[in-house]
C-alpha cells in the first residue's frame, strides 16, 4: 500500500471533493483534513514527516466545509446533525479512523502509541 | 540584671507575663512560654537570651531574689539551668527560622516590587499611536489578567509550600502510598497552572506569551509561554538515578520525542507569524482603510491562542509520561528538582534585579 507516499496535497474541486472522502479516508493510511492555511495543520504535518509517513492532506476551504463535516460526521458514525460530535480541524484518519486532532496526535508521539498505530494501517514500513 | 529588670515583657505580648509570679516560679514560667511562643519570637528571644545567659553563666542576675533556691537541694537547681538551656536553645532555633522566613520574604518583596515597576513602565507606553485601548500589555486594565495575576501569585506561594512539604517527605519515612500522595498533589499543582494559562490566554494571549508575568529569568529560558519540555528532561535525569539501562534508554528517546514535538510547534508557530504578518500587510499600505486586513488579522489570532494550549498540553503529556516509567520515589525527587530549579530561577531574577547598579 503505497498510496500514503504517492501524493501529498488534493486540491478540491467543489462538486468531485465531497464524493471523494469517504474513498480518500478508506484508501489512504493517513489523511488530515484541514482549514487551508492552518498552522496546526502544519504542525501535525510535520509531526508525521518526522516518522517519515507522508500524509495526504484534504484542504478545507468555506465553500466545501459544510459538507466535508457532514461526510466526516458518516464516517466516525455520530449520526448526522449531532454538532457535538463535529469532527475539529484538523482532523486525522488513520487506517479509515478517526484518530483525532493535533493533541491525540501529540499524546500519542509523547507515549510512544503514535509508531505502532502507524505500522499497524501500513504507513511505516520498519 | 535581676529579673525584676528583666520584666520588660510588653503588656501587648499575649498578656502572658503582666503580673508577674513571684520569682521563684520564673524559670518554670519563662519555659512555659518559650514553649507556646509563635510569631514574637524575637522578643522572646531578646528576653531570654537574657535570662539564659545570666542563668548560664551562673551569674548572680536574679541572686537576691533566689536566696530561697539556696537552701533547696542542688539538683533542683541544676535541672532548672538545664531546662533553661534546653528552652534557650530551642528559642534560638526558632529566630533562625523566623530569620529564614524573613530573608524568603525579602527576596519576595523585591520580586514584587520589580513586577510592579515593569507594570508601572508598561503603563505608561499605551497611549502612543492607535488608541486602542489594548496596546502593548494592558495587563491591568483587562479583569481577566489582573485576575490571572492573582492567582499566579498564589499559585507561587503554594508551589513553594508544596516543595517544602514534598522536600521534608522525601527525607522523613513515610511509605510510598503517603509519598505518592504528595506527589500527585505536585503533579495537580502543575495541571492548575495549565489550566489558568488557557483562561487567560483567552482573555489576553499576547500578555501570556510576553511572559511579563514570570520572573525575568525564567522567562530569558522559557518556549512558548513555559518550559521547554526537553529542557525539564535534562535538567532532571540526574536527579532520577540510579536508572535501569532501559529506563534511561526510554527517557532519553523521551527526551527526543519532546525535542521533536517542541520543533514541530516552533515551526508551526513561525508559519502563524509569518501569515500574520502577510495577512496585516494585504493590500494596500497607505489608504488608511485597514478594517479588512484587521479583520482578517483577528482570526489568524485565534491560532495563536491554540499554539499556548498545546505548548502546555506537551507539557503535560510530558509530566505524565515522566511517571508513568518512574518510581514513585523517583517521580518524588524529580517533582522535587523542578520545583526547586524554578525557585532558583525566580531567586536569580531577584538577584540581578536588586545588582549595585555602576556608577554613570
Amino acid at each position: 500500500m503505497q498510496q500514503a507516499l504517492s501524493y501529498t496535497n488534493w486540491p478540491p474541486t467543489t462538486t468531485s471533493s465531497v464524493v471523494e472522502v469517504p474513498k480518500l479516508v478508506a484508501e489512504n493510511a493517513v489523511v488530515v483534513f484541514a482549514r487551508s492555511g492552518c498552522c496546526m495543520c502544519h504542525v501535525v504535518k510535520l509531526l508525521l514527516h518526522g516518522h517519515g509517513v507522508n500524509p495526504t492532506i484534504f484542504d478545507v476551504d468555506e465553500q466545501n466545509e459544510a459538507t466535508v463535516t457532514g461526510e466526516l460526521s458518516k464516517i466516525i458514525g455520530t449520526g448526522e446533525a449531532n454538532t457535538s460530535c463535529m469532527p475539529q480541524f484538523p482532523a486525522v484518519f488513520v487506517g479509515g479512523k478517526l484518530f483525532g486532532g493535533l493533541e491525540e496526535i501529540m499524546a500519542a508521539h509523547i507515549s510512544g502509541e503514535l509508531v505502532p498505530v502507524l505500522r499497524k494501517a501500513r504507513a511505516l514500513w520498519l | 540584671m535581676n529579673s525584676t529588670s528583666t520584666q520588660f515583657v510588653p503588656s501587648r505580648r499575649m498578656g502572658l507575663c503582666e503580673p508577674m509570679p513571684q520569682v521563684g516560679m520564673w524559670n518554670d514560667y519563662k519555659e512555659n512560654n518559650c514553649l507556646h511562643t509563635s510569631l514574637p519570637v524575637l522578643e522572646v528571644d531578646s528576653r531570654f537570651d537574657n535570662q539564659s545567659e545570666d542563668t548560664s553563666h551562673g551569674t548572680v542576675g536574679p541572686s537576691n531574689k533566689y536566696d530561697q533556691e539556696d537552701s533547696k537541694p542542688v539538683d533542683k537547681v541544676m535541672r532548672r539551668l538545664a531546662q533553661n538551656r534546653e528552652a534557650a536553645r530551642k528559642c534560638r532555633l526558632r529566630k533562625k527560622a523566623y530569620v529564614q522566613q524573613l530573608e524568603n520574604s525579602k527576596l519576595r518583596l523585591m520580586q514584587l516590587e520589580q513586577e510592579l515597576e515593569r507594570a508601572r513602565h508598561q503603563g505608561s507606553y499605551i497611549g502612543g499611536g492607535l488608541d486602542t485601548g489594548q496596546l502593548g500589555y494592558s495587563g491591568t486594565t483587562n479583569p481577566g489578567i489582573a485576575t490571572f495575576e492573582m492567582e499566579y501569585g498564589h499559585w507561587v506561594e503554594e508551589q513553594n509550600k508544596k516543595i517544602a512539604d514534598l522536600r521534608n517527605a522525601l527525607y522523613s519515612d513515610i511509605g510510598d502510598v503517603e509519598l505518592g500522595m504528595f506527589v500527585d498533589g505536585g503533579m495537580r499543582h502543575y495541571f492548575d497552572l495549565f489550566a489558568m494559562k488557557a483562561t487567560a490566554a483567552r482573555a489576553d494571549v499576547f500578555y501570556l506569551m510576553s511572559g511579563t508575568w514570570k520572573t525575568s529569568a525564567e522567562h530569558f529560558l522559557s518556549w512558548i509561554g513555559g518550559f521547554r519540555p526537553s529542557e525539564l528532561l535534562k535538567v532532571l535525569m540526574p536527579h532520577l538515578e540510579p536508572l535501569t539501562e532501559q529506563r534511561r534508554l526510554e527517557l532519553s528517546n523521551l527526551r527526543q520525542s519532546c525535542q521533536q514535538a517542541e520543533d514541530a510547534l516552533s515551526q508551526g508557530l513561525e508559519k502563524l507569524h509569518q501569515i500574520l504578518s502577510e495577512t496585516v500587510a494585504d493590500g494596500q499600505l497607505g489608504e488608511g482603510n485597514y478594517l479588512p486586513q484587521i479583520s482578517a488579522a483577528m482570526e489568524k489570532l485565534e491560532d495563536m491562542v491554540r499554539f499556548v494550549g498545546q505548548a502546555d498540553y506537551l507539557r503535560q503529556e510530558t509530566l505524565l509520561q515522566i511517571s508513568r516509567n518512574l518510581t514513585t520515589r523517583q517521580t518524588a525527587r524529580g517533582l522535587l528538582a523542578l520545583g526547586e530549579y524554578f525557585q532558583r530561577l525566580r531567586a536569580l531574577s531577584s538577584l540581578w534585579a536588586s545588582r549595585p547598579r555602576g556608577s554613570a
